[in-house]
């Protein structure tokens, strides 16, 4: 399932009922997470298995690849809600 | 940073935390319970039903505080809309009705008062109850017990305990501080949708409508909510979907059996979820912890129920910790296992039949046949003379 790229998670506030689906399907370590019982959005997901995107009842989780070059974070290649 | 001691912190303050904390402090435990919520049960992940037996077992007092419906029994559908009606007002007259010396099947209630109904309960038992809290950390001393960090009203402060109990639900951090095996399968986890509606008519039961065709991998349900509202909900199997549960809920609603009754709804609250439909965590304990309700999935695997469970898992884990502690034993893994083993033996064995009964329906490729299967399971399930005992 990991694409092994790096991913930014972005969550469509306006659509999200705040319900910790993704939280509970995320196989990262504690605290990957949001104030609003949601994954975290502010830090870079190396896992990338996307399975909170499967989950979320109002599929309002999408993400953006990211290359860590030179400089910090690069955000390189949109990415597609799937 | 001020440090405060305990023997119990309760991270969690859901039905299972509460109960758990409440038969702690009964039986002489200093017990706090932190939430991170400002209105526990809010926003509402949850459907509320739950038998009245889930409640008395647990000593819960029946209260109008906490009740939106009383409930009789059930109405199973399949994918076609063939019902089979299992009333217990019909079936068990002498026990169950609406008349003076007779009593509901179950209850419909409000998560919101429920759950700071339960936590008062635990309160008024002495515990201390801090909301706005969030569980952050903890570290294991060993036998000298464990610290944990919680931060309230953006405080820091560090809390000296025997034990942590984890009842933070299903997005449980605290068994991944304890570094334990806690990670669910995505085709066990269902993703649910529900709206509370206007305008739909529903008798004091509770329908579930199976079939593959409106809730792949879970079934939907439509349950009564008093004051003549109804709650229509549905669970699905991501992986069996290449839909989201929104769209299954909207796809039920105008497209099945009941898209006449469903025509004139309104929606009066959006809610949702994850439901494991998977087996109990292997290990629920380490040094200096446990975990009980959803942290450590005690949720029937069949029904998806979780309340029933965590308030009964809750009676186990609070007792068993007293004893432990009283006794001056050291909360080591080797000894709280004990909580485990109690609890197996109560309904922990039961949990794993239903989950093997579950993952045989759901092996079934050929989905007729598994719609059939799954109709036959849930009509059984809830009959009177059911060969599964209830959890
Ligand atoms: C859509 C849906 C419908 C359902 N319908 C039913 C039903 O009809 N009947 C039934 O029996 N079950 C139902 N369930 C299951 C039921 O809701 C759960 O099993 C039940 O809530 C579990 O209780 P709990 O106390 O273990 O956890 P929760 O009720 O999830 O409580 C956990 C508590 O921990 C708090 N918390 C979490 N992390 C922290 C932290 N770090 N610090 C402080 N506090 C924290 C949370 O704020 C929350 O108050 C449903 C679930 C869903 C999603
Ligand atoms: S699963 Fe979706 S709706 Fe639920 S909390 Fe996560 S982003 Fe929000």
């Amino acid at each position: 399932m990991s694409n092994k790229i790096p991913v930014l998670f972005s969550i469509g506030w306006n659509a999200c009922i705040n319900c910790g689906a993704c939280v509970a399907i995320c196989p990262q370590e504690a605290g990957f997470i949001s104030p609003f019982d949601t994954i975290a959005v502010d830090r870079p997901c190396d896992i990338a298995c996307l399975l909170c995107e499967d989950i979320c009842p109002v599929s309002t989780i999408t993400h953006q690849q990211i290359s860590l070059s030179g400089q910090g974070t690069e955000i390189t290649t949109p990415g597609t809600p799937s | 940073m001020t440090t405060k001691q305990y023997d119990l912190v309760v991270v969690g303050s859901g039905p299972a935390g509460s109960t758990t904390a409440y038969f702690a402090a009964q039986a002489g435990l200093r017990v706090l319970l932190v939430d991170k919520r400002q209105e526990l049960g809010a926003p509402i992940q949850c459907s509320g039903a739950i038998s009245r037996h889930g409640l008395t077992s647990v000593g819960i007092e029946i209260d109008a505080e906490y009740i939106h419906q009383p409930i009789y029994g059930f109405r199973i559908l399949n994918e076609e809309g063939l019902e089979k009606r299992i009333d217990y007002r019909q079936l068990k007259p002498t026990e169950y009705g609406e008349a003076e010396d007779q009593v509901p099947l179950g209850y419909v209630v409000d998560r919101r008062r429920f759950d700071r109904y339960l936590m008062r309960r635990a309160e008024r038992a002495g515990v201390d109850v801090w909301l706005k809290t969030e569980g952050l950390g903890y570290e294991s001393r060993g036998a000298a017990g464990c610290t944990v960090k919680v931060k309230r009203f953006d405080e820091e402060i560090e809390i000296q305990a025997k034990v942590l109990v984890g009842a933070d639900g299903l997005q449980s951090q605290v068994g991944r501080w304890a570094g334990m095996q806690t990670h669910i399968r995505i085709n066990e986890l269902a993703s649910c949708l529900q709206f509370i509606v206007d305008r739909v008519e529903a008798e004091p039961l509770l329908e579930i409508v199976t079939g593959h065709e409106w809730a792949p991998g879970g079934y939907a349900w439509v349950f009564p909510k008093g004051e003549g509202y109804a709650e229509i909900g549905l669970g699905v199997i991501p992986t069996m979907t290449d839909h989201d549960a929104r769209w299954h809920v909207d796809h039920f609603m105008r497209s099945s059996f009941f898209k006449e009754r469903f025509a004139d709804a309104r929606i009066l609250e959006v809610q949702g979820g994850g439901v494991p439909l998977a087996a109990p965590l292997r290990q629920q304990y380490a040094d200096n912890l446990i975990l009980v309700g959803d942290a450590a999935r005690h949720v029937n695997p069949i029904t998806g129920g979780g309340l029933h469970t965590a308030v009964s898992a809750g009676e186990i884990a609070g007792t068993f910790l007293a004893e432990l502690i009283n006794n001056g034993v050291s909360p080591l893994a080797s000894e709280l296992k004990g909580y485990q083993d109690r609890w197996y033996e109560a309904m922990g064995r039961q949990m794993w039949r239903l989950y093997e009964t579950k993952s045989e329906i759901f092996r079934i490729k050929d989905i007729p046949e598994r719609n059939r299967q799954l109709y036959a399971t849930m009509s059984e399930y809830f009959s009177p003379d059911s060969q599964y005992k209830k959890i």
